[in-house]
């Protein structure tokens, strides 16, 4: 069985095209239907999402590349030609490796990222439920979903925030450990500032105070968060009772000095608190920084965790590769062995019955025979066909290891014992 | 039967090839050393609670009453709270300050090496034998809190300067440092407390004077001052100033001044 690999994604094709091809949720019974009723085919499935568009698909013959590619040009509304070049096509062994990648997120526009591994398990549940799947196709996205587990677990590829909004909340969880019971202070109203305030909220934090120099932009962000809007003449105050606080406001001075957050110290006497500017010019005294208990990230620091991230999980991704170079050569053996098995089957069954046949012939030449007569006899002749068979099975089982060379070794032995 | 001596340098042996092994993960980063380092050190311990166990049953007193056995009844419950900490809070970090002192601690046993001796009449005194074990067990208490103190400090310094060192991603958040560490030395200070206490009226008892002052003693009362500061430092919040760096590593040295003042008698 070969499996063949055949898709576009965000860097071979552009979103034109991608868009165009990709498939609704729901509707991947269009596409794996007629591929279903290809008599080459044996199993197939799709993986869709915004970055990818791929169609995985187990066959006796290689030679079911171009029904797959129609397919694909159908739903683009091009020719063939138009499409191929931005097609890969990747077979068996490569095809394996690319699906591991993929679901470990190696393949993924932001390396490691979680998103995609469940949208492979997605695939496999829809691919089940429309019963597209043959035994190659069941095993190879169990093995995925496993690899894509253990890459993860083994070199925490996905640990790392990667974006501005993570990596503060990531630096938020140094400090504070869980964010629940937090408060937070969010002054400005603008877009980063938003966002990690939103990030920070998913992570669990408690209450987030707004307070903005237009008051009612202030009352529908705190609306929106679930929160209190708060005048912006009051920051000093409201920083006593923030765990966290994020400026982000175009004002072309500081908004928060190191005295205010010294005073905000003061009044609160424990508990640290984590300063987030994300204004140019900066709206945060750098000074702040200076403040025992206050821990001061501008934009600038926090891109700067995101890119060391970003670097850390390149290496990861090498550790990862490794792993899953390791993973493909397991699978491919297991598949190979899976092949064999029905032809040392067969063989076997086929010299039973011939032995079978063979046997009541002798027995009605012979005429009545003892219990013990006829148990000896049939000893002797399952340890001749047990020694005739011995060989050739070992070689079957030896295929599983050359998958090329095992698909010759396999049609040989089928022919010489006459096997279908 | 293993013989006493030989559990004991088994123990050493296996409790610095942990200690080696957390110091590899440092430069390797590799957490599976230290997840094997980890399974050593229960070995290890399952070592040493038996060559405390040799000790009980042979002298039929608490392994306290001198230098080798205090040191190492010190390294045994550092190994207890440390793997309690651990299973609590994954805190993997404290294993770089808290294996090596392990280590220094049972090899200082097994240097000094007095032999096993049965109590003197003294020693079977309740509030002797108190004494040792409130100081012991506060002491131990104490220098774990030092531990935490430290990563805090580093910690603390790495998010001060956005630097962030080869301890950065195994010390875990600052606000669970400062819980064990403030805890660790809330309860150590008390249990240290009463134990010095044990320890001055015993001495009452038997030299009609509170205290004598040989190393033993300067150092218990230094170090006794010097966590004292740091509470205070806790308390109020100023705990990560320099000054409180200073103040933590007179109280570690007091406290093995202290250790090492301990004789027979």
């Amino acid at each position: 069985m070969t499996l063949t690999l055949i898709g576009v994604n965000h860097r071979t094709a552009p979103v034109e095209l991608r868009e165009r091809l990709s498939i609704a949720k729901g509707s991947e019974a269009e596409v794996l239907r007629p591929l279903a009723s290809n008599g080459g085919i044996r199993g197939s499935a799709v993986i869709s999402t915004c970055n990818r568009v791929e169609i995985v698909v187990s066959s006796e013959a290689e030679n079911v590349i171009e029904p797959v590619v129609e397919l694909l040009a159908e739903r683009a509304e091009r020719e063939a030609e138009q499409i191929e070049k931005h097609l890969y096509v990747l077979r068996h062994r490569d095809a394996i490796r690319h699906m591991f990648r993929v679901a470990s997120g190696l393949d993924s526009m932001i390396i490691g990222e979680p998103q995609i591994g469940g949208q492979v398990r997605d695939s496999y549940q829809i691919a089940k439920n429309l019963d597209t799947l043959d035994s190659t196709l069941y095993a190879l996205y169990e093995q995925t979903l496993h690899v894509a587990k253990r890459v993860r677990t083994e070199t925490g590829i996905g640990e790392h925030a990667v974006s501005i909004p993570f990596a503060a909340v990531e630096l938020a969880k140094k400090i504070f450990g869980e964010l629940s019971g937090l408060r937070a202070f969010l002054v400005g109203a603008g877009e980063m500032g938003e966002l990690t305030a939103e990030h920070l909220k998913g992570n669990g934090l408690e209450a987030i105070t707004v307070a903005n120099r237009a008051f009612e932009k202030a009352v529908e962000l705190a609306g929106r968060f679930g929160g209190e809007a708060a005048s912006f003449d009051n920051v000093g105050a409201q920083l006593a009772g923030a765990d966290i606080v994020i400026v982000s406001t175009s004002a072309p001075n500081y908004t928060v000095t190191a005295e205010q957050v010294r005073a905000a110290m003061n009044a609160r006497r424990r508990g640290d608190i984590f300063l987030i500017d994300l204004s140019v010019p900066r709206n945060i005294d750098p000074a702040v920084g200076d403040v025992e208990g206050a821990y001061l990230y501008n934009i600038d620091d926090l891109s700067e965790v995101a890119e060391s991230n970003k670097a850390k999980r390149l290496e990861k991704a090498a550790q990862a590769d490794r792993i899953i170079e390791k993973e493909v050569d397991g699978f491919l053996k297991r598949l190979a062995t899976q092949d064999a098995v029905p032809t040392i089957v067969e063989l076997q069954r086929r010299l039973d019955e011939i032995r079978q046949a063979e046997l009541e012939k002798c027995l009605r030449k012979m005429g009545p025979v003892t219990a013990e007569q006829r148990q000896a006899i049939e000893a002797l002749t399952t340890g001749i066909i047990n020694k005739v068979a011995h060989y050739p099975i070992i070689r079957l089982r030896e295929s599983a290891s050359a998958p090329h060379e095992g698909e010759t070794i396999r049609e040989t032995i089928r022919k010489i014992f006459g096997l279908r | 039967m293993v013989s006493p001596t030989l559990s004991l340098y088994l123990t050493i042996a296996v409790y610095a090839v942990a200690a080696g092994l957390v110091f590899l993960s440092l430069l390797t980063r590799r957490e599976q050393l230290q997840r094997l380092a980890t399974m050593l050190i229960g070995l290890g311990f399952i070592g040493h609670t038996i060559w405390i166990g040799t000790i009980c049953s042979t002298t039929h007193h608490p392994p306290l009453t001198n230098l080798p056995e205090a040191a190492s009844f010190i390294a045994w419950v550092l190994i207890v709270v440390e793997l309690a900490l651990l299973f609590r809070f994954k805190v993997q970090a404290a294993a770089f300050f808290v294996y090596p002192l392990v280590v220094m601690l049972l090899a200082t046993t097994a240097i000094v090496s007095e032999p096993f001796a049965p109590p003197t009449p003294e020693q079977t005194s309740k509030i002797f034998i108190g004494h040792l074990l409130l100081t012991m067990v506060g002491v131990a208490a104490l220098l774990i809190g030092l531990a935490f103190g430290a990563l805090y400090q580093i910690q603390d310094r790495a998010m001060k300067a956005k630097k962030r060192g080869a301890l950065y991603e195994w010390i875990p958040n600052l606000r669970v440092l400062d819980i064990v560490s403030y805890r660790s030395m809330v309860v150590g200070f008390a249990i240290y407390s009463a134990g010095i206490l044990a320890g001055v009226l015993f001495a009452y008892n038997r030299h009609g004077a509170l205290t004598t002052f040989g190393a033993k003693e300067s150092g218990a009362l230094v170090a006794w001052v010097a966590f004292a500061v740091m509470l205070q430092a806790h308390l109020s919040g100023t705990f990560r100033t320099r000054k409180t760096v200073g103040v933590a590593l007179v109280a570690f040295l007091a406290t093995v001044v202290s250790i090492f003042g301990i004789s027979r008698g």
